[in-house]
Protein backbone atom coordinates (compact mmCIF):
# COMPACT_ATOMS: atom_id res chain seq x y z
CA UNK A 1 0.00 0.00 0.00
CA UNK A 2 2.15 2.53 1.30
CA UNK A 3 6.28 2.09 -0.18
CA UNK A 4 9.16 3.47 0.60
CA UNK A 5 12.64 2.95 -1.76
CA UNK A 6 15.75 4.03 -0.96
CA UNK A 7 14.71 7.74 0.86
CA UNK A 8 17.20 10.17 1.99
CA UNK A 9 15.68 12.98 3.72
CA UNK A 10 16.83 15.73 6.47
CA UNK A 11 16.36 19.11 7.61
CA UNK A 12 18.96 20.84 5.96
CA UNK A 13 22.00 19.57 8.75
CA UNK A 14 22.48 16.21 6.80
CA UNK A 15 20.19 13.95 5.85
CA UNK A 16 18.61 11.78 9.19
CA UNK A 17 16.80 9.38 7.16
CA UNK A 18 19.64 7.21 5.24
CA UNK A 19 18.14 5.01 2.90
CA UNK A 20 15.32 3.74 3.98
CA UNK A 21 13.47 1.04 2.66
CA UNK A 22 9.84 0.08 3.71
CA UNK A 23 6.54 -1.70 2.54
CA UNK A 24 3.53 -0.88 4.61
CA UNK A 25 0.81 -3.61 4.19
CA UNK A 26 -3.08 -2.85 3.91
CA UNK A 27 -5.07 -3.57 6.77
CA UNK A 28 -2.02 -3.77 9.03
CA UNK A 29 -0.76 -1.82 12.05
CA UNK A 30 2.84 -0.84 11.66
CA UNK A 31 4.77 -0.37 14.66
CA UNK A 32 8.13 1.35 14.02
CA UNK A 33 10.57 1.75 17.13
CA UNK A 34 14.26 2.84 17.59
CA UNK A 35 15.96 5.36 19.98
CA UNK A 36 15.83 8.99 19.77
CA UNK A 37 17.10 10.49 16.94
CA UNK A 38 16.86 6.99 14.55
CA UNK A 39 14.38 8.98 12.35
CA UNK A 40 11.11 7.87 13.39
CA UNK A 41 9.00 11.29 13.18
CA UNK A 42 10.90 12.62 9.99
CA UNK A 43 9.70 8.97 8.61
CA UNK A 44 6.22 10.50 9.30
CA UNK A 45 6.77 13.72 8.28
CA UNK A 46 7.86 12.56 4.57
CA UNK A 47 4.66 10.27 4.53
CA UNK A 48 2.19 13.21 4.93
CA UNK A 49 4.44 15.87 3.07
CA UNK A 50 5.99 17.58 5.89
CA UNK A 51 9.53 17.16 4.71
CA UNK A 52 10.56 16.25 0.94
CA UNK A 53 12.85 13.84 0.52
CA UNK A 54 15.95 14.29 -0.74
CA UNK A 55 16.39 11.21 -2.62
CA UNK A 56 14.33 8.29 -3.18
CA UNK A 57 10.42 7.23 -3.43
CA UNK A 58 7.77 7.55 -1.54
CA UNK A 59 4.17 5.86 -3.41
CA UNK A 60 1.12 5.05 -1.73
CA UNK A 61 -1.36 2.83 -4.16
CA UNK A 62 1.32 2.87 -6.68
CA UNK A 63 1.14 6.66 -6.89
CA UNK A 64 4.24 8.70 -6.49
CA UNK A 65 3.55 11.41 -3.39
CA UNK A 66 7.19 12.39 -2.81
CA UNK A 67 7.19 16.03 -1.93
CA UNK A 68 4.02 16.67 -2.65
CA UNK A 69 1.85 18.92 -0.29
CA UNK A 70 0.56 17.82 2.79
CA UNK A 71 -2.91 18.88 1.10
CA UNK A 72 -3.05 16.81 -1.53
CA UNK A 73 -1.34 13.78 0.18
CA UNK A 74 -4.56 14.43 2.23
CA UNK A 75 -6.88 14.18 -0.47
CA UNK A 76 -5.29 11.16 -1.90
CA UNK A 77 -6.32 9.26 1.96
CA UNK A 78 -3.51 9.67 4.66
CA UNK A 79 -3.89 11.33 7.78
CA UNK A 80 -1.32 12.22 10.25
CA UNK A 81 -1.94 12.76 13.72
CA UNK A 82 1.30 14.89 15.11
CA UNK A 83 3.16 13.55 18.39
CA UNK A 84 2.85 16.90 20.22
CA UNK A 85 -1.18 18.05 20.79
CA UNK A 86 -2.12 19.36 17.57
CA UNK A 87 -5.59 20.70 18.46
CA UNK A 88 -6.61 24.43 17.85
CA UNK A 89 -7.03 25.10 21.60
CA UNK A 90 -9.19 28.08 21.06
CA UNK A 91 -11.57 26.99 18.79
CA UNK A 92 -14.38 24.36 20.00
CA UNK A 93 -14.26 20.85 20.09
CA UNK A 94 -16.78 20.59 17.33
CA UNK A 95 -14.84 23.25 15.38
CA UNK A 96 -11.46 21.03 15.30
CA UNK A 97 -13.51 18.01 14.40
CA UNK A 98 -14.70 19.61 11.55
CA UNK A 99 -11.75 21.41 10.53
CA UNK A 100 -10.83 17.45 9.88
CA UNK A 101 -13.31 17.61 6.89
CA UNK A 102 -11.85 21.06 5.45
CA UNK A 103 -11.23 19.37 2.29
CA UNK A 104 -14.57 18.52 1.69
CA UNK A 105 -17.09 21.01 0.10
CA UNK A 106 -20.30 18.88 0.17
CA UNK A 107 -22.20 19.91 3.80
CA UNK A 108 -24.11 16.85 3.89
CA UNK A 109 -20.91 14.33 3.33
CA UNK A 110 -19.20 16.66 6.35
CA UNK A 111 -22.13 16.17 8.64
CA UNK A 112 -22.94 12.40 8.04
CA UNK A 113 -19.18 11.94 8.51
CA UNK A 114 -19.87 14.09 12.02
CA UNK A 115 -22.30 11.83 12.97
CA UNK A 116 -20.56 8.53 12.60
CA UNK A 117 -17.47 9.56 14.35
CA UNK A 118 -19.78 11.13 17.02
CA UNK A 119 -20.77 7.53 16.78
CA UNK A 120 -17.62 5.90 17.59
CA UNK A 121 -16.45 8.11 20.19
CA UNK A 122 -19.24 9.39 22.33
CA UNK A 123 -17.21 10.79 25.15
CA UNK A 124 -16.60 13.90 22.38
CA UNK A 125 -20.49 14.06 21.89
CA UNK A 126 -20.99 15.89 25.63
CA UNK A 127 -18.02 18.25 24.84
CA UNK A 128 -18.43 20.11 21.50
CA UNK A 129 -18.97 23.47 22.83
CA UNK A 130 -16.01 23.34 24.93
CA UNK A 131 -12.51 24.96 23.75
CA UNK A 132 -10.11 22.19 22.94
CA UNK A 133 -7.54 23.54 25.45
CA UNK A 134 -10.06 23.23 28.32
CA UNK A 135 -10.08 18.96 27.94
CA UNK A 136 -7.38 16.54 29.38
CA UNK A 137 -4.43 15.18 27.70
CA UNK A 138 -6.53 12.03 26.58
CA UNK A 139 -9.71 14.12 25.52
CA UNK A 140 -7.75 15.84 23.44
CA UNK A 141 -6.05 12.66 21.94
CA UNK A 142 -9.71 11.24 21.21
CA UNK A 143 -10.65 14.62 19.61
CA UNK A 144 -7.24 14.25 17.52
CA UNK A 145 -8.32 11.15 16.74
CA UNK A 146 -11.88 11.86 15.73
CA UNK A 147 -10.44 14.95 13.75
CA UNK A 148 -8.37 12.54 11.73
CA UNK A 149 -11.04 10.35 10.80
CA UNK A 150 -13.72 13.17 9.42
CA UNK A 151 -12.18 12.10 5.89
CA UNK A 152 -11.98 8.57 5.98
CA UNK A 153 -8.66 7.81 5.36
CA UNK A 154 -6.91 4.45 4.07
CA UNK A 155 -3.98 4.99 6.02
CA UNK A 156 -4.02 7.01 9.48
CA UNK A 157 -0.23 8.22 10.55
CA UNK A 158 0.29 8.93 14.26
CA UNK A 159 3.09 9.76 15.98
CA UNK A 160 3.42 8.68 19.33
CA UNK A 161 -0.37 8.52 20.69
CA UNK A 162 0.41 7.39 23.94
CA UNK A 163 3.15 10.29 24.89
CA UNK A 164 2.02 12.16 28.02
CA UNK A 165 -1.44 10.15 28.71
CA UNK A 166 -1.71 8.32 31.83
CA UNK A 167 -2.00 4.01 31.06
CA UNK A 168 -5.62 3.90 31.30
CA UNK A 169 -5.60 6.94 28.75
CA UNK A 170 -3.13 4.89 26.58
CA UNK A 171 -5.02 1.83 26.49
CA UNK A 172 -8.45 3.97 25.31
CA UNK A 173 -5.52 4.97 22.68
CA UNK A 174 -4.18 1.50 21.68
CA UNK A 175 -7.91 0.77 21.71
CA UNK A 176 -8.95 2.80 19.33
CA UNK A 177 -6.15 2.48 17.02
CA UNK A 178 -7.59 -1.57 17.06
CA UNK A 179 -10.73 -0.32 16.04
CA UNK A 180 -9.16 1.58 13.27
CA UNK A 181 -8.10 -1.52 12.05
CA UNK A 182 -11.19 -3.14 12.21
CA UNK A 183 -12.87 -0.35 10.07
CA UNK A 184 -10.72 -1.57 7.40
CA UNK A 185 -7.95 1.30 7.96
CA UNK A 186 -4.24 0.65 7.73
CA UNK A 187 -2.06 2.48 10.32
CA UNK A 188 1.38 3.48 10.48
CA UNK A 189 2.53 4.79 14.02
CA UNK A 190 5.51 5.19 16.18
CA UNK A 191 5.97 4.33 19.60
CA UNK A 192 8.08 4.76 22.25
CA UNK A 193 6.58 2.70 24.74
CA UNK A 194 8.11 -0.66 22.31
CA UNK A 195 6.53 -3.02 24.52
CA UNK A 196 2.52 -1.45 23.78
CA UNK A 197 3.49 -0.92 20.65
CA UNK A 198 4.74 -3.55 19.15
CA UNK A 199 2.08 -5.87 21.21
CA UNK A 200 -0.50 -4.18 19.26
CA UNK A 201 1.02 -4.05 15.50
CA UNK A 202 0.64 -6.90 13.31
CA UNK A 203 4.28 -5.63 11.82
CA UNK A 204 7.09 -4.09 13.36
CA UNK A 205 10.02 -1.88 12.10
CA UNK A 206 13.08 -1.20 13.72
CA UNK A 207 14.93 2.27 12.67
CA UNK A 208 18.47 2.79 13.77
CA UNK A 209 20.53 5.36 12.90
CA UNK A 210 18.03 6.54 9.71
CA UNK A 211 18.04 3.17 7.98
CA UNK A 212 15.80 0.17 8.67
CA UNK A 213 17.40 -2.51 11.07
CA UNK A 214 15.00 -4.83 11.11
CA UNK A 215 11.16 -6.25 10.09
CA UNK A 216 8.95 -8.90 11.24
CA UNK A 217 5.33 -9.11 12.87
CA UNK A 218 4.91 -7.55 15.87
CA UNK A 219 5.79 -10.85 18.05
CA UNK A 220 9.01 -11.18 16.05
CA UNK A 221 10.23 -8.10 16.81
CA UNK A 222 9.88 -8.07 20.45
CA UNK A 223 10.79 -11.81 20.79
CA UNK A 224 14.08 -10.51 18.65
CA UNK A 225 17.07 -11.48 21.01
CA UNK A 226 19.11 -7.93 19.05
CA UNK A 227 15.90 -6.04 19.88
CA UNK A 228 16.05 -7.16 23.78
CA UNK A 229 19.28 -6.21 24.67
CA UNK A 230 19.16 -2.98 22.04
CA UNK A 231 15.77 -1.40 22.61
CA UNK A 232 14.22 -3.27 26.07
CA UNK A 233 17.68 -2.46 28.25
CA UNK A 234 17.69 -6.36 28.37
CA UNK A 235 14.95 -6.34 31.15
CA UNK A 236 13.50 -9.37 28.96
CA UNK A 237 16.52 -10.98 29.43
CA UNK A 238 16.47 -10.46 33.09
CA UNK A 239 12.39 -11.50 32.82
CA UNK A 240 13.29 -14.77 31.13
CA UNK A 241 15.94 -15.59 33.58
CA UNK B 1 -17.19 69.20 30.29
CA UNK B 2 -14.16 68.97 28.54
CA UNK B 3 -12.87 66.09 30.14
CA UNK B 4 -16.10 63.89 28.63
CA UNK B 5 -15.23 65.74 25.46
CA UNK B 6 -11.67 64.31 25.79
CA UNK B 7 -13.12 61.00 26.42
CA UNK B 8 -15.41 60.81 23.19
CA UNK B 9 -12.72 62.34 20.93
CA UNK B 10 -10.06 59.73 22.17
CA UNK B 11 -12.70 56.59 21.11
CA UNK B 12 -13.36 58.32 17.89
CA UNK B 13 -9.79 58.76 17.25
CA UNK B 14 -9.08 55.13 18.51
CA UNK B 15 -11.35 53.40 16.48
CA UNK B 16 -9.00 54.51 13.59
CA UNK B 17 -5.71 53.03 15.70
CA UNK B 18 -8.01 49.68 16.17
CA UNK B 19 -8.47 49.15 12.99
CA UNK B 20 -5.24 49.15 11.88
CA UNK B 21 -3.53 47.92 15.41
CA UNK B 22 -6.35 44.40 14.12
CA UNK B 23 -4.65 44.24 10.99
CA UNK B 24 -1.35 44.72 12.69
CA UNK B 25 -2.30 42.10 15.12
CA UNK B 26 -3.66 39.34 12.39
CA UNK B 27 -0.24 39.26 10.68
CA UNK B 28 1.45 38.66 13.61
CA UNK B 29 -0.62 35.97 14.71
CA UNK B 30 -0.83 34.16 11.19
CA UNK B 31 3.10 34.77 9.70
CA UNK B 32 4.97 35.85 13.32
CA UNK B 33 5.81 38.81 12.22
CA UNK B 34 5.86 42.23 12.62
CA UNK B 35 4.39 44.36 9.79
CA UNK B 36 7.13 47.17 10.16
CA UNK B 37 6.17 48.54 7.34
CA UNK B 38 2.60 49.81 8.64
CA UNK B 39 3.14 52.93 8.97
CA UNK B 40 5.16 53.65 5.80
CA UNK B 41 1.66 51.76 3.80
CA UNK B 42 -0.50 53.85 5.92
CA UNK B 43 1.47 57.01 4.23
CA UNK B 44 1.24 55.44 1.10
CA UNK B 45 -2.30 54.89 1.36
CA UNK B 46 -2.66 58.66 2.73
CA UNK B 47 -0.44 59.50 -0.53
CA UNK B 48 -3.02 57.17 -3.01
CA UNK B 49 -6.39 58.93 -1.62
CA UNK B 50 -4.67 62.33 -1.66
CA UNK B 51 -3.98 61.63 -5.62
CA UNK B 52 -6.51 60.31 -6.60
CA UNK B 53 -8.99 62.71 -4.96
CA UNK B 54 -6.75 65.37 -6.84
CA UNK B 55 -7.01 64.32 -9.89
CA UNK B 56 -10.52 62.52 -10.29
CA UNK B 57 -11.86 65.32 -7.93
CA UNK B 58 -14.00 62.36 -6.48
CA UNK B 59 -14.87 62.18 -2.27
CA UNK B 60 -11.78 60.70 -0.28
CA UNK B 61 -14.34 57.81 0.95
CA UNK B 62 -14.96 56.86 -3.02
CA UNK B 63 -11.14 57.33 -3.20
CA UNK B 64 -10.91 53.67 -1.11
CA UNK B 65 -12.30 51.78 -3.74
CA UNK B 66 -9.39 52.27 -5.67
CA UNK B 67 -6.87 52.84 -3.19
CA UNK B 68 -7.83 49.46 -1.30
CA UNK B 69 -7.94 47.04 -3.88
CA UNK B 70 -4.50 48.06 -5.24
CA UNK B 71 -3.06 48.25 -1.58
CA UNK B 72 -4.55 44.42 -1.18
CA UNK B 73 -2.64 43.40 -3.89
CA UNK B 74 0.39 44.69 -3.33
CA UNK B 75 -0.05 43.10 -0.11
CA UNK B 76 -0.38 39.63 -1.68
CA UNK B 77 2.69 40.53 -3.79
CA UNK B 78 4.96 41.23 -1.25
CA UNK B 79 3.51 38.32 0.41
CA UNK B 80 4.43 35.95 -2.68
CA UNK B 81 7.87 37.55 -4.09
CA UNK B 82 9.47 38.56 -0.56
CA UNK B 83 7.86 37.02 2.42
CA UNK B 84 7.38 33.34 0.91
CA UNK B 85 10.59 32.58 -0.34
CA UNK B 86 12.73 32.65 2.73
CA UNK B 87 12.72 29.46 3.54
CA UNK B 88 15.44 29.62 6.82
CA UNK B 89 15.18 32.36 9.49
CA UNK B 90 12.03 33.13 8.76
CA UNK B 91 10.88 35.71 11.24
CA UNK B 92 14.55 37.82 11.47
CA UNK B 93 14.74 37.78 7.62
CA UNK B 94 10.83 39.07 7.05
CA UNK B 95 11.32 41.49 10.22
CA UNK B 96 14.11 43.03 7.51
CA UNK B 97 12.06 42.62 4.56
CA UNK B 98 8.99 44.71 5.91
CA UNK B 99 11.68 47.25 7.27
CA UNK B 100 13.54 47.08 3.56
CA UNK B 101 10.08 47.72 2.43
CA UNK B 102 8.79 50.73 4.49
CA UNK B 103 12.42 52.42 3.64
CA UNK B 104 11.70 51.64 -0.15
CA UNK B 105 8.29 53.16 0.38
CA UNK B 106 9.17 56.49 1.97
CA UNK B 107 12.12 56.82 -0.60
CA UNK B 108 9.62 56.72 -3.33
CA UNK B 109 7.46 58.83 -1.73
CA UNK B 110 10.11 61.36 -1.16
CA UNK B 111 10.85 61.37 -4.54
CA UNK B 112 7.31 61.71 -6.12
CA UNK B 113 5.51 64.27 -3.43
CA UNK B 114 8.69 65.55 -2.32
CA UNK B 115 8.90 66.26 1.46
CA UNK B 116 6.56 69.65 1.79
CA UNK B 117 3.50 68.31 3.73
CA UNK B 118 0.10 67.75 2.43
CA UNK B 119 -3.16 66.63 3.69
CA UNK B 120 -6.13 64.88 1.76
CA UNK B 121 -9.72 67.85 1.59
CA UNK B 122 -13.05 67.67 1.20
CA UNK B 123 -15.86 70.12 1.49
CA UNK B 124 -16.55 68.81 4.88
CA UNK B 125 -13.69 68.50 6.67
CA UNK B 126 -13.93 71.06 9.22
CA UNK B 127 -17.57 70.64 10.06
CA UNK B 128 -18.25 69.85 12.87
CA UNK B 129 -21.39 67.43 14.79
CA UNK B 130 -22.90 69.08 17.59
CA UNK B 131 -24.59 66.80 20.14
CA UNK B 132 -25.76 69.50 23.21
CA UNK B 133 -22.67 71.34 24.20
CA UNK B 134 -20.24 68.95 22.70
CA UNK B 135 -18.65 69.21 19.46
CA UNK B 136 -16.92 66.64 17.11
CA UNK B 137 -15.04 66.87 14.09
CA UNK B 138 -17.36 65.41 11.85
CA UNK B 139 -14.47 63.53 9.66
CA UNK B 140 -13.66 61.93 13.27
CA UNK B 141 -17.47 60.35 13.77
CA UNK B 142 -17.45 59.05 9.90
CA UNK B 143 -13.95 57.60 10.00
CA UNK B 144 -14.80 56.08 13.72
CA UNK B 145 -18.09 54.98 11.76
CA UNK B 146 -16.06 53.56 9.01
CA UNK B 147 -13.71 51.40 11.46
CA UNK B 148 -16.74 50.21 13.56
CA UNK B 149 -17.96 48.68 10.09
CA UNK B 150 -15.05 47.37 8.92
CA UNK B 151 -14.29 45.64 11.88
CA UNK B 152 -17.70 44.31 12.25
CA UNK B 153 -16.88 42.54 8.90
CA UNK B 154 -12.81 41.30 10.08
CA UNK B 155 -14.94 39.93 13.03
CA UNK B 156 -17.64 38.26 10.25
CA UNK B 157 -14.66 37.74 8.21
CA UNK B 158 -13.23 35.73 11.60
CA UNK B 159 -15.74 34.14 13.53
CA UNK B 160 -18.30 33.11 10.48
CA UNK B 161 -16.39 31.86 7.53
CA UNK B 162 -14.64 28.82 6.36
CA UNK B 163 -12.02 31.01 5.74
CA UNK B 164 -12.01 32.53 8.97
CA UNK B 165 -11.67 29.28 10.59
CA UNK B 166 -8.47 28.67 8.58
CA UNK B 167 -7.46 31.87 9.74
CA UNK B 168 -7.74 31.24 13.11
CA UNK B 169 -6.29 27.11 13.04
CA UNK B 170 -2.80 29.27 11.18
CA UNK B 171 -2.72 31.39 14.24
CA UNK B 172 -2.91 28.72 16.90
CA UNK B 173 -0.89 25.78 15.10
CA UNK B 174 0.65 26.37 11.67
CA UNK B 175 1.74 22.99 11.04
CA UNK B 176 -1.52 20.81 12.81
CA UNK B 177 -3.69 23.48 10.28
CA UNK B 178 -1.22 22.18 6.96
CA UNK B 179 -2.30 18.52 8.48
CA UNK B 180 -5.91 19.01 8.15
CA UNK B 181 -5.26 20.35 4.81
CA UNK B 182 -5.58 24.37 4.79
CA UNK B 183 -3.20 25.80 2.65
CA UNK B 184 -1.52 27.97 5.36
CA UNK B 185 0.42 30.17 2.39
CA UNK B 186 -2.77 30.95 1.13
CA UNK B 187 -3.94 32.10 4.54
CA UNK B 188 -0.66 34.26 5.38
CA UNK B 189 -1.07 35.75 1.66
CA UNK B 190 -4.57 36.56 1.65
CA UNK B 191 -3.97 38.27 5.88
CA UNK B 192 -1.24 40.32 4.85
CA UNK B 193 -3.44 41.60 1.70
CA UNK B 194 -5.80 42.00 4.28
CA UNK B 195 -4.18 44.10 6.59
CA UNK B 196 -2.32 46.09 4.33
CA UNK B 197 -5.70 46.59 2.50
CA UNK B 198 -6.37 48.49 5.76
CA UNK B 199 -3.79 50.28 5.71
CA UNK B 200 -5.45 52.05 2.95
CA UNK B 201 -8.19 53.07 4.58
CA UNK B 202 -5.96 53.65 7.38
CA UNK B 203 -3.91 56.16 5.40
CA UNK B 204 -6.93 58.08 3.88
CA UNK B 205 -8.17 58.66 7.71
CA UNK B 206 -4.65 59.89 8.71
CA UNK B 207 -4.49 62.15 5.69
CA UNK B 208 -7.49 63.84 5.96
CA UNK B 209 -7.00 64.75 10.13
CA UNK B 210 -3.40 65.19 10.02
CA UNK B 211 -0.97 67.20 7.67
CA UNK B 212 1.42 64.39 6.46
CA UNK B 213 4.53 63.70 4.66
CA UNK B 214 6.79 60.83 3.78
CA UNK B 215 8.29 60.55 7.41
CA UNK B 216 5.00 60.61 9.40
CA UNK B 217 5.27 57.33 9.62
CA UNK B 218 7.40 56.93 12.32
CA UNK B 219 5.03 58.29 14.98
CA UNK B 220 2.36 55.59 13.75
CA UNK B 221 4.36 52.63 13.88
CA UNK B 222 5.15 53.34 17.04
CA UNK B 223 1.82 53.94 18.19
CA UNK B 224 0.89 50.94 16.73
CA UNK B 225 3.06 48.77 18.02
CA UNK B 226 2.86 50.09 21.80
CA UNK B 227 -1.15 49.28 21.26
CA UNK B 228 -0.63 45.73 19.75
CA UNK B 229 2.09 45.10 22.64
CA UNK B 230 0.05 46.46 25.62
CA UNK B 231 -2.89 44.22 24.12
CA UNK B 232 -1.12 41.75 23.73
CA UNK B 233 0.13 39.93 20.11
CA UNK B 234 -1.80 38.20 18.40
CA UNK B 235 -5.29 39.08 20.02
CA UNK B 236 -7.82 41.53 17.81
CA UNK B 237 -9.75 42.03 20.82
CA UNK B 238 -6.69 42.99 23.02
CA UNK B 239 -5.76 45.79 20.17
CA UNK B 240 -9.49 47.49 19.78
CA UNK B 241 -9.09 47.52 23.41
CA UNK B 242 -5.83 49.14 23.99
CA UNK B 243 -6.26 51.23 20.99
CA UNK B 244 -9.21 53.25 22.48
CA UNK B 245 -7.73 53.24 26.17
CA UNK B 246 -4.25 54.33 24.94
CA UNK B 247 -6.06 57.26 22.85
CA UNK B 248 -8.70 58.10 25.70
CA UNK B 249 -5.92 58.44 28.40
CA UNK B 250 -3.88 60.77 26.03
CA UNK B 251 -6.81 63.33 25.45
CA UNK B 252 -8.09 63.11 28.96
CA UNK B 253 -4.44 63.88 30.50
CA UNK B 254 -4.05 66.40 27.69
CA UNK B 255 -6.87 68.24 29.10
CA UNK B 256 -6.35 68.00 32.58
CA UNK B 257 -3.09 68.21 33.01
CA UNK B 258 -0.83 68.87 29.70
CA UNK B 259 -0.46 67.88 26.14
CA UNK B 260 3.07 67.02 26.95
CA UNK B 261 2.25 64.52 29.28
CA UNK B 262 -0.60 62.72 27.39
CA UNK B 263 1.90 59.99 25.68
CA UNK B 264 3.93 60.48 28.23
CA UNK B 265 1.50 59.14 30.84
CA UNK B 266 0.22 56.31 28.63
CA UNK B 267 3.72 54.69 27.84
CA UNK B 268 4.17 54.76 32.12
CA UNK B 269 0.88 52.73 32.11
CA UNK B 270 2.39 50.46 29.45
CA UNK B 271 5.40 50.02 31.18
CA UNK B 272 3.51 48.94 34.06
CA UNK B 273 0.87 46.86 32.36
CA UNK B 274 3.69 44.69 30.72
CA UNK B 275 5.92 44.51 34.53
CA UNK B 276 2.69 42.54 35.72
CA UNK B 277 1.75 41.28 32.34
CA UNK B 278 4.31 40.39 29.83
CA UNK B 279 2.16 39.35 27.67
CA UNK B 280 0.28 42.32 27.45
CA UNK B 281 -3.15 42.78 28.54
CA UNK B 282 -5.32 39.85 26.61
CA UNK B 283 -2.28 37.90 24.63
CA UNK B 284 -1.57 34.02 25.74
CA UNK B 285 1.65 32.41 27.18
CA UNK B 286 2.89 30.31 24.52
CA UNK B 287 -0.32 29.93 22.58
CA UNK B 288 1.09 28.26 19.27
CA UNK B 289 2.31 25.05 19.25
CA UNK B 290 5.01 25.77 17.00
Amino acid sequence: MLNLKGVFAGYGGGDILRGVDLNIEKGSITCVVGPNGAGKSTLLKVVSGLLTPRLGEVTFLGESIAGKSPQSILKGGIVQVMQARSLFPDLTVRENIELGAFLINDQKLVQKRFDEIMDQFPMVKDRLKDKAGSLSGGQQRTVEFARALMLDPALVVLDEPSMGLEPKAAASMYSYVRQMREHGRTVLLVEQNVRAGLGLATHGVVLEAGRVRLTGTGKEILENPQMKVLYLGGSTQQEDA
Amino acid sequence: MLVLQAIIEGVLVGGFYALMAAGLTLVFGVMDIVNFAIGALIVLGAYLSYSVCNHLHIDPFLSLLITTPLMTGLGMFIYVFLIKPIKTNRVVMSLLTMFAVATLIEGILDICYNSGFVQIHASYINNSLKIGKLNFPLIYVLSFLLSVFLLGCLFLITYRTKFGRSLRASMQNPVAARLVGIDTDRVSMITLGIGIGLAAIGGMVFGTTNAFNASSSYDIISRLLVIVILGGFGSVGGALVSAIFMLVIQDVVAVVWSPVWGSTTFYMILILVLLVRPQGLFGKKGVRAQ
